[in-house]
């Protein structure tokens, strides 16, 4: 019987290593995808901002104003790529950390939209915001953000032109949910496994890194939380909650007295 | 002894500290590898779910084989060698005793590390891995010593 479970086990190793350097050859091609991608994500934008700028002259007029406009958008659109590929550090870092502030849900929601403004101009989304929270809520209101940023960003960018983008948040059995529902066609639920995987996107997108989901994903399960997305009658529907930690503001606890670090008597030491 | 300054660690985080820092975490089929130079006072701790990155999502600590290597990074990235580290490792437990035989994450958590180290050629000076109790674990950086505790009845916890 033992015999069996090491032969066993031995088996197990030997895949293993196999699915192993597998990975790593992949994992190197990835990599090197990643830096290339990362290179003319940064860069496009700032040629468009360098390109523009020579443009701008002092005088007041309106294709000043449509130039700086310009500068503005791509701005924001740098900074969000670099937000996101900062996240996707942080995480893989294993250093990531999460901070408690009392916040309101809905002006967090206005400054994302303040960032995503042109987009939605272009698009002429009409957003409808219902909150439902009701009171401040303790979260880290910088993940939560980037959270929101790319459940909106992607609602508008996939979204059908003029569509109606719906927003709704609320407080669900100590969850935090946040629903982002958008018309057209959403990604194809037997893409579910693969839509929140680094580097997939929708076929027919043609910025982005498509990390954003799997930064979305890895964000909502640090906090204990989950996504999940419906796809029906031409509308996509994103939902995310987050555990809301009542307690969280200064202790370890994790949900049950066991966890508390009150005593390390009778401990055994190694 | 409490250190009530010790830092607490989620599945897939990783920490590094000197002394006189604590790092604890608590564990359930999960596994934390505890790395210490002595020569530095320096230790680090990682808190991983299961051994292997799948090759989908992000590559985060949550797996072994991501968190291992990125531990022992850390560690020579603040100074440490690999001549002088030693390790420990914890948890691993089964938590449920109806899983079937192929899950067994518990066993290959713990599998992982041990390869992982091997390759490395980092010493496993400590062990206490399996069994069906989940565990509370504080690394005091001053002395190297790790404290455990068993956490009274199997939890889902990681």
């Amino acid at each position: 019987m033992k015999q069996e479970c090491v032969e066993e086990e031995i088996a197990f190793l030997s895949k293993k290593i196999l699915e192993l350097n597998k990975q790593l050859a992949e994992s190197e091609n990835a990599k090197s995808k990643f830096l290339s991608l990362v290179a003319n994500e940064l860069n496009n934008p700032i040629t468009v901002i360098l390109g523009m700028i020579r443009h701008l002259k002092i005088v007041e007029s309106e294709e000043n104003k449509r130039n700086f406009e310009l500068i503005c958008e791509e701005v924001l659109n740098l900074d969000f790529r670099i937000q996101n590929l900062m996240s996707a550090a942080e995480i893989e870092s294993g250093a990531m950390s999460a901070s408690h502030e009392l916040v309101d849900i809905g002006e967090l929601l206005e400054e994302v939209l303040e960032t995503l403004r042109y987009l939605i101009a272009h698009k002429e989304s009409q957003v409808v915001f219902t909150n439902r929270v009701g009171k401040k809520i303790v979260v880290d209101s910088k993940k939560i953000f980037i959270i929101l940023r790319n459940l909106l960003c992607n609602a508008a960018l996939y979204g059908n032109q003029n569509g109606k983008i719906e927003i709704e948040t609320k407080l669900e059995e100590g969850f935090l949910v946040v629903r982002v529902r958008n018309e057209g066609e959403g990604p194809d639920i037997e893409y579910k496994p693969q839509i929140f995987t680094r580097f997939a996107k929708a076929p027919k997108a043609e910025t982005g890194l498509g990390i954003g989901l799997s930064i979305v994903r890895e964000l909502s399960l640090f906090f204990g939380g989950n996504i999940d997305y419906e796809v029906h009658k031409g509308a996509v529907v994103f939902t995310v909650k987050i555990l809301l930690d009542e307690t969280a503001e200064d202790s370890v606890a994790c949900g049950s007295n066991e966890f508390f670090f009150d005593s390390f008597d009778d401990a055994i030491e190694v | 002894m409490i250190l009530s300054s010790a830092t607490f660690i989620h599945v897939g985080q990783i920490h590094v500290d000197r002394a006189p820092g604590a790092i604890s975490t608590v564990l359930g089929s999960c596994v934390a590898v505890c790395l210490y130079d002595p020569r530095l006072r320096l230790g680090a701790m990682n808190h991983y779910l299961l051994p292997f990155w799948n090759g989908n999502g992000l590559q985060s600590p949550k797996f072994g084989n991501i968190a291992i290597p990125k531990l022992v990074e850390a560690m020579l990235e603040h100074g440490s060698s690999l001549r002088t580290m030693e390790a420990k490792i914890f948890g691993g437990a089964s938590m449920h005793m109806m899983a079937s035989q192929s899950m067994m994450i518990g066993e290959k958590n713990v599998l992982v590390a041990r390869e992982i180290l091997e390759e490395y050629n980092i010493q496993i000076v400590a062990e206490d891995t399996g069994g069906q109790n989940g565990r509370k674990i504080q690394m005091d950086l001053e002395r190297g010593k790790v404290l455990l505790k068993y956490t009274s009845s199997a939890t889902t916890k990681g």
